[in-house]
């Protein structure tokens, strides 16, 4: 495999290639998870201002956590994603997060 | 207790009684997980789905990646916000309407955020180490009068939430 900007190459196999390839390509899906305590209210307002959602779309995967237990919040690459999940813990939303098969 | 708008970018909360008071300033050591796992957990949670398809090993890596480096910044985002209300707090000035004491401070609009993370702290720790109950807006008269009090306590941490997400934070 050349490393992509340099002539370097380095010696790896085609199933490490493929897992690292798989690594970088395969999306996440953030999820909320429904907790007790947070308000409705509250969670609706992080959610228009970490994702930029209206209120109807934000009001929409509140009441999703709350009566169904949880709800996907957004999809993409895992690095992003990781920084919204810290982000929605930050405001102590119980947020996390998984590969998508 | 009720919220008003200095229009100078700060917010007075005013007509609060001796009891609000009194469980306004428990707030540091209700928020305070120490010695409740559960409440630790729910704080600091894995940043991997429960049921995650992901494999032990990798989920055990994002684990142990997540406590290293993003847990230590929400310990020091959750104690700044604790340590801002609690000077906001210190500032109460004592105020008298017909014989009964209340008390009166000012919740600079900056702060609102730091308040609504002190007091969602707060309720989140009460819940797991009381156990409450999980319906909306149930006062549970409890026999146990710590108990009772840990949920007097967080309904009216809710009630202030709710006044500064509504009028505070819902507008910015």
């Amino acid at each position: 495999m050349l490393i992509e900007g340099s002539n370097v190459e380095i010696e790896t196999s085609p199933v490490a290639e493929a897992e690292v390839l798989d690594q970088l390509t395969q999306p996440w899906q953030v999820m909320i998870l429904n907790d007790p305590v947070n308000l409705m209210s509250f969670v609706t307002l992080v959610l228009r201002r970490i994702f930029g959602y209206s209120e109807e779309k934000a009001t929409e995967l509140m009441l999703k956590v709350h009566f169904e237990g949880s709800a996907i919040v957004w999809t993409g690459e895992r690095e992003k994603a990781e920084l919204y999940v810290q982000q929605l813990q930050t405001h102590q939303l119980y947020a996390v997060m998984e590969p998508i098969d | 207790m009720e919220l008003i708008n200095n229009d100078d970018s700060t917010w007075t909360l005013f007509k609060v009684s001796e009891l609000e008071h009194l469980m306004l300033i428990r707030f540091p050591e209700s928020a305070d997980s120490t010695g409740c796992e559960e409440a630790s957990s729910r704080l600091f949670p894995s940043p991997i789905a429960p049921g995650s398809d992901l494999d032990k090993e990798k989920k055990s890596s994002a684990d142990s990646d997540w406590k290293e480096y993003i847990e230590p910044e929400l310990r020091v985002e959750f104690r700044d916000s604790l340590k801002i209300v609690a000077d906001d707090l210190g500032k109460a000035k004592m105020t008298k309407d017909e014989e009964v004491n209340y008390y009166e401070f000012n919740i600079p609009t900056a702060h609102a955020d730091h308040w609504c993370s002190a007091l969602n702290q707060a309720r989140l720790v009460i819940h797991y180490r009381y156990n409450l109950p999980d319906e909306d807006g149930v006062l549970d008269m409890d026999p146990n009068p710590e108990k009772w009090m840990a949920t007097l306590q967080s309904e009216i941490y809710g009630m202030l939430m709710e006044f500064l997400i509504k009028k505070v934070l819902w507008v910015a």
